[in-house]
């Protein structure tokens, strides 16, 4: 089966310093794919490539056998990758459906309508209470603002955004680090679900061996820029992973 | 638990971003009740009085819905004033020199546009943040409209641009008319369109903009033109109404656009702004000013006031913001 995404020898510096120090891997259709390591370890540098926020330096990258190169998140997205980034994921101050719709607005009164940006807003609403419910995604309104949500509701929505634009590849950037006990395996089984009954693809950061044990079909170890070791969920266990990172393991 | 996760109550919510109008409420109280006795007459009610509340607020609500663009984005302008004059002496020079009317304003606008052309060339390409920015161009815009007018006042022009903008529509001022219809146009944009959706985005979060493929420089040097632009047609109605271009114009007019968009509820920190708020915003400075005008009040003590009200709505949204981040 071809890879849906395949990364070859990919570098990136930052002046003098090295973040990614030659990595690949690929990931298949219908993978979840974790990506793991210690701070530095090269991880948000890595999504922020594939998302389109920094061009690699050097390197490879190859989608559904084809080349590409990102020069902005839009590209990515174009290309049907959507990232869940930890901290930056919502506009606060936007509802549900405005953020569900952000930069991919739906316009309405025609010609017109669209050279002024006039906001079709019941129609988007519409659209993201479905879309989400589809996902069974239970929020109170599409008309909520997201300040009024709890943690758990916000990692919902904005997991939902993404499912709903990304049509080749989720990158959830550690989307338990911020929850409680509930909210976390109210996530994870959402990603379980997405993944055995959409086929959805997914590379998660996460920090969390439980979390990362649990939905894992393959584990990626980077460690200071470089890719240590890629692991088959089933041929490893939690003690292994861990030290591979700590660099116990080589 | 992470921080953000304590809604704030509605009450701090609504108080915040409707208080004004219960402040609005309570001056109008507060004044027809003392002026009859202060006075011995119903001035302040009289229809005559009322328009001019409203022509006294146009000029500083057209700059205060530009302002309320700019901090909803999360920028600020402190240029405001000087386009003001520069916009002004500008155009005066092009009308001494022949141009009708009609081109006389449009020259005010486009000097206006230019101007946030330029606000918007130092935030997006030099990166300066954007209070250092409009400082700077305070100074330059100002200076600029000294250098050409020599320091002095241009009068003298076409009788037929008093007649145009500053005339009247029956009873009402053709200012007031313009300022009703940039505060509903204001409104819609900022509500119903993709330009003004992304302004409360691009405030409430620059970088989740970015990441969302949203053009975030791109709207930024459209927030700011816009800014010029309203200040421009601003200018063109001062030159009007005082029939004279003068360099020292608009001194001070940022910090009343401020006031009356900080006062109406929007966010100085970015991402929440409403029209409404700003409009009832400037009526409250044109009424404070007015009521004290007509009580005889020594103009010391309007700045008092005025700087009270900003001082209260401004801790409104701290507050708010406190309840928001308490976990």
């Amino acid at each position: 089966m071809a890879a849906l995404l395949e990364l070859k020898d990919i570098r990136k510096s930052f002046g003098a310093v090295e973040a990614l120090k030659g990595v690949s891997f690929d990931i298949q259709p219908g993978e979840v794919v974790t990506l793991v390591g210690d701070n530095g370890a090269g991880k948000s540098t890595l999504i922020k490539i594939i998302s389109g926020v920094h061009e690699a330096s050097s390197g490879e990258m190859l989608l559904n056998g084809q080349a590409k190169i990102f020069k902005k998140p839009a590209d990515a997205m174009e290309a049907g990758i959507e990232t869940v980034y930890q901290h930056l994921a919502l506009i606060e101050e936007l509802d549900v459906a405005d953020n569900v719709y952000l930069g991919r607005e739906t316009t309405k009164g025609g010609l017109l309508g669209r050279a002024i940006g006039l906001l079709n807003r019941s129609q988007m609403r519409q659209e993201t209470g479905q879309a989400l419910s589809q996902l069974h995604i239970k929020i109170p309104a599409p008309t909520l603002s997201v300040r009024r949500m709890s943690g758990g509701q916000r990692q919902a929505v904005a997991i939902g955004r993404a499912m709903t634009w990304g049509r080749q590849l989720l990158i959830l950037d550690e989307p338990t680090a911020a929850l409680g006990v509930e909210e976390t395996e109210q996530v994870l089984r959402m990603i379980e679900r997405l993944k055995d009954e959409k086929g959805l693809t997914f590379l998660i950061i996460s920090h969390n061996m439980q979390d990362v044990y649990r939905v894992a079909d393959k584990v990626v170890v980077l460690r200071q820029g470089r890719h240590v070791k890629t692991l088959k969920k089933s041929e490893t266990n939690p003690q292994e992973i861990v030290s591979y990172i700590t660099g116990a393991l080589n | 638990m992470t921080k953000a996760q304590q809604p704030p109550s509605r009450l701090v919510d609504l108080l915040a971003k409707y208080g004004i109008f219960l402040i609005l409420i309570l001056i109008v109280l507060a004044l027809s009740i003392i002026t009859p006795i202060v006075r011995g007459d119903q001035l302040f009610l009289s229809s005559r009085n009322l328009i001019q509340v409203m022509l006294q607020a146009s000029i500083n609500l057209i700059i205060a819905i530009a302002m309320t663009f700019i901090i909803t984005s999360g920028g600020i302008d402190l240029s405001v004033g000087s386009i003001v004059a520069l916009a002004g002496i500008v155009a005066a020079l092009s009308m001494q020199a022949g141009a009708g009317p009609w081109v006389g304003f449009l020259i005010a606008v486009l000097a206006g546009v230019l101007c946030g052309l330029f606000n918007g060339f130092l935030i997006n390409v030099v990166g300066l943040v954007p209070f250092i920015a409009t400082l700077g161009t305070m100074g330059i815009f100002r200076g600029l409209g000294l250098i050409f007018s020599e320091g002095l006042p241009i009068y003298g022009f076409s009788r037929d641009f008093l007649a145009i903008f500053a005339g009247r529509v029956g009873a009402v001022p053709v200012q007031v008319l313009v300022a009703i219809v940039i505060a509903v146009l204001g409104w819609f944009v900022l509500t119903q369109t993709r330009f003004g959706k992304y302004t409360t985005a691009i405030g409430g979060n620059e970088e989740t903009s970015k990441l969302a493929g949203i053009s975030v420089k791109r709207y930024k040097f459209g927030i700011y033109a816009l800014g010029g632009l309203l200040t421009g047609v601003a200018s063109a109605l001062l030159t009007a109404r005082l029939s004279s271009a003068d360099p020292t114009a608009g001194t001070f007019y940022e910090l009343d656009a401020i006031a009356a968009t900080v006062m109406g509820g929007t966010s100085l920190s970015g991402g929440s702004g409403t029209i409404l708020g700003t409009v009832v915003g400037a009526l409250v400075i044109s009424l404070v000013r007015n009521g004290m005008n007509l009580l005889n009040v020594p103009s010391f003590w309007q700045q008092f006031v005025i700087g009270s009200v900003i001082i209260l709505a401004a801790a409104l949204d701290q507050w708010r913001k406190r309840q928001i981040t308490r976990s």
